[in-house]
């Protein structure tokens, strides 16, 4: 199984039409990947989806990083009982 | 005599969604006044007590002169109790008779008459006690007064009503302002510009078919054209408007563009270009520039809406627009579907294309797809914009209010929302 970090990564390019070998952890969604705010929402769906996950969306489209949506997302699995590879 | 309206039963409310989650039955429109208004001219008093939704009291009291939720009311006077959908029209009763009720043809309570004498015979410490014991105790009769059952039903009668509504009112003449150069079609007789309202010039009022009755405050920008019957609320502006015969516009609206045989509760915004056809808009919606509905079907066939955004009820009519909920926003260039049924409180995105029938209220439609967008708080902080931009206030117990009205909303949504992160991974 892919770990947390590598799904977000996949999905993050796929939604924002990038090379998944491009991103980083350290990298802004907005800043750095230039996401629109549209697309911030498109992620925390795409997420939900990819993990079978529910996330409050404030708290969710607060996390600014691929890194800590890689926390976030792990933290939210734990919590909701969902296996996932670190 | 003591004069109830109430607001139910739940089932039959909920086919007055989304405009009626936010209100009472009686506060929607038909013609120049509310479905309260009537009754109370019918029954010929000028205000009266009244029984809604739990939910709602809180907020609806603030909106409101008459005690809400009050059972102390039920005691001391005849009673007259009305469902708030009757229409007024048809409503006879007899105020010298005995006590009875009106049964509709489930066998619940649309009205009923109460004399003082007998109160005594029902249980009056609560509104349901009480309408249930009065079918019991009372002498009951089959109701043959009509109402309403959905919004479209106001909104195609919504010309005719305007008629008998200025008939009723009384009133012609120009005692506000109209610049010329600029023209009346039709008689006169049946326009009415009130006091404050100005009418620039270059704007053609056609009367021909049907009065034109301009409120307080009304402004009328030039190239604009009213076609009666209309009725256009106080402080609402017309902005080069095409207004199409049979539209009630409620107070302080801002109207541009095609608007025909719609009902705008007020303090809405349809500022730009774009069609609004046999629609029912509710109270703080804005619709972006060029944002269109659909009124009739392509092959002419009735329409039907989706009103549980599952099982498609026929409206019996080939036109029918979108009904539009509280607080909705619409981006630039959005489509709606032939009687599409928008949700309260929503956000919603042009795709380029007609959007879904069904949009539920809370839903961020992006991509053609409901999502949890921002969330209710970023809508919520929006709403306490918008009103606050007018003078009004949101308040502690409008924000209840909406709790209750995002988790009634909830299950449908949340289905409509997986739905839409399935269609974005297939994408």
């Amino acid at each position: 199984m892919a770990t947390v970090s590598e799904r977000v990564k996949t999905v993050t390019a796929r939604v924002l039409a990038m090379d998944p070998g491009q991103i980083k952890p350290e990298q802004n969604f907005a800043a750095d990947l230039g996401a629109e705010s549209i697309q911030s929402v498109e992620l925390v769906a795409m997420f939900e989806e990819e993990f079978g996950i529910e996330m409050d969306e404030d708290a969710a489209l607060s996390v600014q990083t691929v890194g800590g949506a890689v926390e976030f997302i792990t933290r939210v699995c734990k919590e909701q009982g969902v296996d996932v590879e670190e | 005599m003591q004069l109830i309206l109430f607001d139910g039963p739940a089932e039959k409310r909920a086919k007055f969604y989304p405009l009626a989650l936010s209100r009472p039955i009686w506060e929607l429109r038909c013609g120049i006044t509310t479905l309260s208004e009537k009754l109370l001219a019918k029954a010929g008093v000028s205000e009266a007590a009244c029984f809604v939704p739990e939910y709602m009291a809180g907020a609806y009291a603030q909106r409101t002169q008459w005690k809400v939720n009050d059972p102390a009311v039920l005691a001391g006077d005849d009673l007259l109790i009305l469902n708030g959908r009757l229409k007024a029209a048809g409503v006879k009763f007899d105020r010298k008779g005995p006590s009875k009720v009106g049964l509709d043809e489930d066998g619940q309570c649309l009205w009923a008459w109460v004399r003082k004498a007998d109160i005594s015979r029902v249980k009056s410490g609560s509104f349901d006690d009480l309408l249930e014991s009065a079918k019991a105790a009372l002498p009951a009769e089959k109701c043959d007064w009509p109402t309403y059952n959905y919004p479209w039903d106001l909104v195609l009668e919504n010309g005719d009503q305007i008629t008998a509504d200025c008939k009723a009112a009384g009133r012609s003449g120009i005692e506000g302002t109209v610049e010329q150069p600029g023209a009346i079609r039709g008689s006169a007789k049946d326009v009415y510009v009130a006091a404050g309202a100005v009418v620039h010039p270059m704007v053609v009022i056609d009367a021909e078919h049907g009065p034109v009755y301009l409120d307080q405050d009304v402004v009328v920008h030039p190239f604009t054209r009213i076609e009666g019957p209309c009725y256009v609320g106080r402080a609402s502006v017309l902005l080069g408007t095409r207004c199409r015969e049979g539209n009630t516009i409620g107070p302080v609206c801002r109207v541009g563009g095609e608007v025909e045989e719609s009902i705008i509760q007020g303090h809405s915004n349809k500022y730009h270009d774009g069609f609004l056809g046999h629609a029912y808009v509710g109270e703080w919606v804005n619709l972006g520039a060029l944002t269109t509905n659909s009124d009739l079907k392509n092959d002419y066939s009735d329409v039907t809406v989706l009103l549980d955004g599952r099982t498609p009820v026929d409206t019996g009519s080939t036109k029918v627009g979108s009904l539009i909920g509280d607080h909705t926003k619409t981006s630039i260039g959005v489509l709606f579907n032939t009687g599409a049924y928008v949700g309260a409180m929503a956000l919603i995105m042009a795709t380029g294309k007609v959007l879904p029938k069904w949009i539920p209220s809370f839903a961020w439609l992006l991509g053609g797809q409901v999502t949890k967008g921002f969330g209710k708080a970023q809508l919520y902080k929006t709403a306490k914009v918008a009103m606050s931009r007018r003078d009004c206030q949101w308040t502690d117990a409008d924000e209840s209010m909406w709790d209750a009205i995002y988790e009634m909303t909830a299950p449908a949504r949340d289905i409509a929302i997986k739905k839409g992160r399935r269609a974005m991974l297939r994408k």
